[in-house]
């Protein structure tokens, strides 16, 4: 019975925490339509803040707390909503998502750069551990406060919500945004106070447990998920719904604790880390549970660039270059870079696995690398001897597991489902990967693939392997898209419940993109060809995969491959910077490599500024070199031609990449303005000069001497970004016409509507969609009949 | 012919009565007209009878077969098409693509010949690719099938939706204010296109506040206000109904309140004299 009573508290004060996460979580949702998933990134932060004055600065506990809780937390919450909540309110579920997912990631960084991991900061509890008896028990004092926190903060709220102006605000904001405005409120400074009051929340929470625990930031950072779990029973709204939802999971990880013996096992399972599992299963129950969402009729908005899917000669043509370039960029390449690249290649695999999912149909996953561990697993236990029928039980696996994980979710709107597969990469860090029986040593040997008499030895093959896989799954996918399948999926993006109506099952034919998604990402593991830990298929390593997906741009193949590649640069640069630290005058002193780990977080969270990611301006800038036969033999001739120069031996491997980016960036772009016939009306560019430029530009970066003038291999790849610039900009210059990709693209603007002829009703109704009104309010004011009655 | 019936349809919103026993019946080659001033319910009976939202009670039944239990996509494939109050197209789609879609959601993979409807060939065989033809054409839409649906001006894409509704070929067509966002010229041809297809048999349920194109297309007219229908009749009955007239003008017509009388009065009377006319206040 004591027993009972302790682990009752001890769950109960647990519950206390979760609970006071969870609201803030809610508070800012309701209020922003944004579901923060940095809320834990908040809480961790603000317990490093606590940590950092109160042990490092020496300042007393009281102070310390006001002072992180009440000053820094909602100040930093307000200028989070402020700087970059702001400018996404009106963005696709999707870029919402990666741009919190982003800044949790950025955030996890710089905490370990500030903060770095190797030392220990013990929290010492509130009231020094000191405790009161109960009924018989042991209490702390400390979970007595905790607990009494919670319930203050659950009265606070209650009345913040419903006695003042600013809780009114907020429930306004929830009901309807434009009418809240058009009466006078500000929707922009009730969302940035809601932010600041869940930042404050986030804080409190994150401060009692650092007071309880070691503090981690990825542990902290990572306890959102349970915050997660508890706010999904009140649907993520309802503050009484996540009270509740606290107490059972705290209570359910405290009697897991005191009653699952570490050593009891369900067959080959361990059931050690069930405690760690049972948010993620709560998560999913909880989900299960739910009925389905209703299906709204929104009205449709314009889409930003509608992305031409390429043709399928493109895809191909495609295809055959990025062979080609790998296999000539991979004969170049020293062994350790080799691995690097071709590890970068296996990214740009596994990033592709969104394109169908994310980029086609608007959802979202955060567990691509547990597929991936999936397939991984799979082939190694098939496969082991490289067999192609261990490939295809990863794959068809990994199809069924997604279509089995995604299903309850996707009957419910795009956050449930994100949340879902962070929730299925919990629990198989701990149930799958975490199991030393399923990964011995925490690492896993997947076998290169033996195909046909082609066997993957040495990592020039599996550079070759995954750049065919790439190409051959890249024009499957573009092939897809111009199917009627892609254009029904397509469709479902655009209007899922004008789709319904049409007859369309959505949500199988969504689980069918996810099955395909996740098969993908299975493959991407299954033909690795290399060492994995289990680490290395954590949810923090399928954030970034999603994110720098997105920043590619993932409504298309090459953007999927931009991303991958960006992901594969990161451990590429970091080995090349090694050696380079970035210092801002001599206070501060950062080393590269340190910059680089929240990198991916930063690149995320300047979606929103461009939504689209950075492959479709970089399609526009190539399309048209596409379409012209002298420049697409330039580029070809020039690109064999500096291949050979370098395998010769005439210029060195430096001299190589710094002429390939000239040829790439400057000299490729500019050639179909270069050969486009006169028109009589155009600029005509100075063809001449401007061809000596680039020529001279091209010649210098292949014969500076780049390796022996400059030491540092930070410091030249720099340089030759400066110089690869210039060239292009004086090349413009010298040319006089600029490309169009390089113009900024102009909208018509709603106030110009109607100025060349009378505004027509429809006219009206076009410019009150264009600035989001709402199309109801508009027949009394512009239309007739009977609704016109004054 | 087939016939849509709607018998005792309620859908309460927690405290909030928004449909309250509403009954109607469509029938094949009719148009049928469903009015009322806003928050009457109009759209709410749409959506429970495509399934998008459960009523709380009420049966809908389409030639005999009860569909009140299938859920919204199972109800379009046996035949309930509509299109929304707010356009919903697939913006990033062409036109072509935005028909094309319609009909590949029915007809899965096939790319058989197959007779058409009856509003096209008149039931001459034909293959998918035609019939996508045949429906851009009959909404003149031909000229416009390969640009983005995004680009097109409201009237235009709404002509679109129709025509996505009309490609997933069906039984009967339920349209949340067709009208709205399109000019006069265009809402005269839109009406003559719906008379056409009814004349084919399709049975249509319109919701729509431009009261001069319901009372030229309509043949019978049901009237809801507060969730309920306070009226039902052909549109001669229903111009002259008291309880009507009381509804759009919060209060029994007295001498100077007669602005939204008149506007139906003369919009009716537009309709069944002298070709096109909007009522009202201008």
């Amino acid at each position: 019975m004591d027993k009972f009573l302790t682990f009752t508290i001890a769950g109960l004060s647990t519950a206390a925490i979760y609970a006071i996460a969870a609201s803030g979580l809610v508070v800012t949702y309701t209020t922003s339509g944004i579901f923060n998933f940095a809320h834990g990134a908040f809480g961790m932060l603000a317990a490093f803040a606590y940590w950092q004055v109160n042990q490092g600065w020496g300042v007393p506990v009281i102070p310390s707390v006001i002072l992180v809780v009440f000053v820094m937390a909602p100040l930093f919450g307000a200028v989070i909503e402020r700087g970059i909540m702001r400018g996404i309110e009106g963005a696709s579920e999707v870029v919402k998502i990666v741009v919190t997912v982003s800044l949790m990631v950025a955030l996890l960084g710089i905490a370990n750069v500030i903060w770095p991991p190797d030392v220990a900061r013990p929290v010492p509890p509130f009231f020094a551990g000191k405790t009161v008896e109960i009924a018989g028990v042991a209490v702390p004092y400390s979970r007595i406060l905790t607990m009494a926190i919670a319930i203050a903060v659950a009265v606070g709220l209650r009345l913040v919500l419903r006695r003042t102006r600013l809780g009114v605000a907020m429930r306004a904001i929830v009901d309807d945004r434009a009418l809240l405005q058009l009466n006078g409120g500000r929707p922009g400074r009730t969302a940035m106070l809601a932010w600041a009051l869940g930042a404050g929340l986030a804080a409190v929470s994150g401060v009692l447990i650092a007071s309880e625990q070691t503090l981690s930031a990825v542990t902290l950072t990572l306890l959102v998920v349970n915050a997660y779990a508890v706010a999904v029973v009140g649907r993520l709204r309802s503050l009484p719904g996540a009270f509740l939802g606290a107490v059972v999971l705290g209570l359910a990880e405290s009697y897991a604790t005191g009653y699952i013996d570490p050593s009891y096992a369900l067959g080959p399972v361990s059931l050690q880390n069930l405690r760690t599992a049972i948010p993620a299963v709560m998560l999913f129950v909880v989900i299960l549970v739910q009925p389905e969402a209703r299906l709204r009729a929104h009205g449709v908005s314009r889409p930003r660039s509608p992305v031409r899917p390429p043709s399928q000669v493109t895809a191909i043509w495609g295809g055959i270059a990025l062979v080609l370039v790998a296999a000539a960029v991979g004969s170049l390449l020293s062994a350790p870079d080799l691995n690097l690249v071709s590890k970068g290649f296996g990214f740009a695999l596994i990033t592709l696995s969104l394109v169908p999912l994310t980029g086609y149909a608007g959802q979202i996953s955060l567990a691509q690398m547990t597929f991936t561990g999936i397939g991984a697993l799979a082939m190694a236990t098939w496969g082991a001897t490289g067999s192609p029928v261990g490939v295809a039980i990863a794959v068809v696996l990994c199809a069924v597991v997604g279509a089995v994980v995604a299903l309850p979710a996707l009957r419910l709107s795009g956050i449930y489902l994100a949340l879902a597969t962070a929730a299925f990469a919990l629990f198989c860090t701990s149930m799958v990967f975490g199991q030393s029986e399923v990964m011995p040593g925490g690492s896993i040997q997947v076998p290169g693939l033996s195909i046909g008499g082609f066997e993957v030895t040495n990592d020039y093959r599996q550079l070759i392997l995954f750049a065919v896989t790439f190409a051959l799954l890249g024009n499957l996918l573009v092939l897809l898209r111009r199917s009627a399948w892609g254009r029904r999926v397509a469709a479902m993006k655009d209007s899922p419940v004008a789709c319904a109506t049409l007859g369309l099952n959505l949500t199988s034919t969504k689980v069918g993109v996810f099955a395909l998604s996740a098969a993908i990402a299975g493959l991407g593991g299954a033909l690795a060809g290399r060492t994995f830990i289990a680490d290395d298929f954590g949810l923090t390593n399928s954030l970034p995969i999603t994110m720098l997906a997105v920043v590619g741009g993932i409504g298309s193949v090459a953007g999927a491959f931009l991303g991958g590649l960006l992901l594969g640069a990161i451990p590429i640069a970091s080995t090349i910077f090694a050696a380079n630290a970035i210092g801002i005058f001599r206070f501060v002193s950062m080393p590269v490599t340190d910059v680089l780990s929240f990198t991916p977080g930063l690149m995320g969270i300047s979606l929103g500024q461009e939504p689209d990611g950075a492959a479709p301006q970089m399609a526009a800038g190539y399309r048209a070199v596409g379409e012209s036969v002298p420049s697409l033999v330039i580029a070809g001739v020039g690109g064999v031609g500096l291949w050979f120069a370098t395998r010769a031996g005439v210029i060195t491997k430096w001299s190589f990449f710094a002429a390939l980016l000239v040829f790439v960036v400057a000299v490729v772009p500019l050639l179909p303005i270069l050969f486009a016939p006169d028109t009589p009306e155009g600029p005509r560019p100075r063809r001449a000069a401007t061809g000596i430029w680039l020529a001279l530009g091209l010649l210098v970066a292949a014969f500076l001497p780049w390796a022996d003038r400059i030491s540092s291999n930070g410091w030249r790849i720099l340089g030759i970004g400066v110089f690869t610039f210039l060239v292009l900009r004086v090349a413009i210059g010298v040319m006089g016409v600029v490309p169009e990709s390089l113009k900024k693209v102009e909208h018509p603007s709603p106030d110009e509507l109607g100025l060349d002829r009378p505004l027509s009703r429809a006219d009206a109704l076009d410019a009150g969609r264009s600035l989001g009104l709402d199309e109801e309010l508009m027949p009394s004011a512009v239309g007739a009949g009977i609704g016109g009655a004054p | 012919m087939s016939s849509l019936e709607v018998t005792d349809l309620s859908v309460r919103f927690g405290g909030h009565l928004a449909v309250g026993g509403v009954s109607l019946r469509v029938d094949g080659g009719r148009i049928c007209g469903l009015i009322g001033p806003n928050g009457a319910g109009k759209t709410t009976t749409f959506n429970a009878i495509c399934g998008v939202i459960t009523p709380t009670s009420g049966r809908v039944v389409l030639d005999g077969r009860d569909v009140s239990k299938l859920s919204t996509h199972q109800r379009a494939r046996v035949g309930i098409g509509r299109t929304f109050q707010r356009l919903e197209v697939f913006s990033s789609l062409t036109v072509r693509d935005n028909v094309r879609v319609g009909l590949e959601i029915r007809k899965g993979w096939s790319r058989r010949r197959a007779p058409a409807p009856a509003f096209l060939a008149g039931g001459a065989d034909i293959s998918p690719v035609d019939e996508v033809e045949l429906i851009l054409q009959r909404l003149q839409l031909t000229e416009l099938a390969d640009l983005p649906v995004g680009s097109l001006p409201t009237g235009q894409a709404r002509l679109v939706e129709l025509g996505l509704a009309l490609a997933a070929r069906p039984r009967v067509l339920l349209l949340d204010e067709p009208a709205s966002g399109l000019d006069e010229r265009e809402t005269v041809d839109f009406g003559n296109l719906l008379v056409d297809l009814a004349g084919a048999g399709l049975g249509i349920l319109l919701v729509e506040h431009d009261i001069s194109l319901v009372m030229r297309v309509c043949e019978h007219l049901s009237v809801l206000d507060f969730g309920q229908v306070i009226a039902a009749g052909d549109p001669v009955a229903i111009r002259s109904n008291e309880a009507v007239l009381a509804a759009y003008l919060g209060a029994p017509a007295g001498d100077d309140e007669l602005v939204g009388a008149a506007a139906i009065a003369e919009a009716a009377g537009h309709a069944n004299g002298h070709g096109p006319g909007r009522g009202g206040a201008s």
